[in-house]
């Protein structure tokens, strides 16, 4: 591999999970129906954020999560600066919890995941609701959460596969 | 797992000042959403987002075949499932339509002879804009689609979108090769519509739930509305042409009339943007009696037969 190539591998490889959260992004803008729509997307950049926060805070920097954030509020017409203070927020907690989760089974993580996902809904729902001036509806809300909590196992392993043997040793 | 708690200094940040710059930006999260409270139609973040949405077209465009493709199969299985039912449905329902059919040709032809007489001015026809579903808002809280139809298709901001059942939303940002299109669903719709029969205007309010509310105005009280009525846009405040169908009132709930949508959300993908200019009434015409405020707006408009109890 020449010296450029090289350095090009470099760059996506710091890149790659903020590119993930992009595309995270993009398919939570694509008209996905699954099932006439009793299906909602999981937000998969809430995975990308938690993930990266906990096993690679350095691959996702503050200021990715902040334009992937950007990115999803431009995107799903919602108030400017949402989705940035959701994601950072979480990102904020889960990495002063880090050394507990360092190390940890993936099932245990797993739970810490369901509980930031928890939290992340916590603030968007009360957000929201300030800002609309009324309690909203939560139905909506908490069927995309279990969805996101329902595929983290399996983009948990995919991601760690990813981390483990592209970002970190190849 | 210990693979996974390596700490090298790799990736696009560093550790330093992370901590730091995490709770800077998540500060500028929270000015940016107050700023946004307060001047949401700011040329700034209309802007902003009206690039955004263009320059995520082409990539939206492009995941709309695998997308479909899946929806297909998905969509399909629950079809296998209920095929005996929904044929049963769709005889019983073509069967009703075949008696509004004919009773739609013989009111074309009483129509054409009115028509015929002098000093019938014609509404404005619309000038729909044909255009598909390429992106989509899942999210909790805020329901609105983007389609690919821009400025340069001569879509503008407030014109009414609907679908092959009815009244989807309207546009709320015009990019240039596509545009928004908030649901009425969403919380911020409010619509102007009455009530077919019952002679009431009122204001469909979306709540994020499936079915829309119509709120009434201070002093309107005693709303009586049947279930299985039909619900038009009024074309009250001059946003929107008058008769597109909305929905049918479903029940009422605390002086609010809760409405059940014509439109399918989980079904739309091609819609059309009703360009409609609204006709300029001179002074004198407005007297007239003949005036053509009441008619339905938009020729050749499929109106779905009204649901039988």
């Amino acid at each position: 591999m020449g010296y450029r190539a090289e350095n090009l591998f470099r760059l996506f490889k710091a890149a790659a999970p903020t590119m993930l959260g992009v595309l995270g992004v993009l398919l939570l803008a694509a008209p996905i129906r699954l099932f006439e729509g009793f299906a909602p997307t999981p937000i998969l950049p809430l995975v990308i954020v938690f993930f990266w926060s906990i096993y690679g805070p350095d691959y996702l920097p503050p200021l990715s999560v902040f334009v992937i954030g950007l990115l999803q509020d431009l995107l799903t017409g919602g108030p400017l600066g949402l989705w940035p203070a959701v994601y950072l927020v979480t990102q904020y907690i889960v990495m002063s919890q880090r050394a507990y989760f360092i190390g940890r089974e993936q099932k245990v993580v797993w739970i810490g995941f369901a509980f930031a996902s928890a939290g992340a809904g916590l603030i968007l729902w009360l957000v929201m609701s300030l800002m609309s001036g009324a309690l909203l509806p939560v139905r909506f809300l908490l069927l995309q959460l279990a969805a996101t909590i329902a595929i983290y196992p399996l983009f948990g392993v995919v991601f760690g596969e990813l981390h483990r043997r592209v970002l970190v040793e190849a | 797992m210990d693979y996974l708690g390596q700490d090298r200094r790799e990736g696009l940040g560093r550790k330093a000042h992370s901590r730091f710059v995490l709770v800077l930006l998540i500060l500028v999260s929270v000015l940016l959403l107050l700023s946004s409270l307060y001047s949401a139609q700011a040329s700034v973040f209309k802007k902003a987002r009206e690039g955004v949405m263009d320059a995520a077209s082409p990539v939206l465009s492009l995941f709309a075949g695998p997308i479909n493709y899946v929806n297909g199969v998905a969509g399909s299985i629950g079809d296998y499932f209920n095929v005996i039912e929904q044929n049963k449905a769709l005889r019983q329902e073509n069967a009703e339509l075949r008696q509004w059919m004919n009773e739609a040709l013989e009111l074309r032809e009483t129509v054409a002879s009115y028509e015929a007489l002098k000093g019938y001015a014609a509404p404005p026809t619309a000038q729909p804009i044909s255009a598909y579903v390429i992106g989509e808002s899942n999210d909790a809280f805020a329901r609105s689609m983007i389609v690919n139809a821009g400025r340069a298709n001569n879509v503008e901001v407030g014109q009414a979108v609907v679908d092959e059942n009815g009244l989807i939303g309207r546009i709320v940002e015009a990019g240039g090769g596509a545009s928004r299109v908030l649901l009425l669903t969403d919380i911020q719709s409010r619509i102007p519509v009455y009530i077919e029969g019952a002679d009431i205007e009122g204001i469909l309010v979306g709540n994020t739930r499936r079915n829309p509310v119509i709120s009434f105005t201070a002093g309107v009280d005693d709303v009586e509305a049947a279930p299985g009525q039909r619900v038009l846009t009024s074309g009250a405040g001059g946003a929107l042409p008058r008769g597109l169908p909305v929905g049918t009132v479903i029940g009422e709930n605390r002086g609010e009339i809760i409405v059940e949508l014509y439109a399918n959300y989980a079904r739309t993908r091609l819609v059309r943007v009703i360009n409609y200019a609204f006709p300029h009434v001179e002074p004198e015409a407005a007297i007239d009696p003949s005036a053509p405020g009441e008619e339905s707006a938009v020729s050749g408009d499929p109106e779905p037969a009204p649901a039988e109890g």
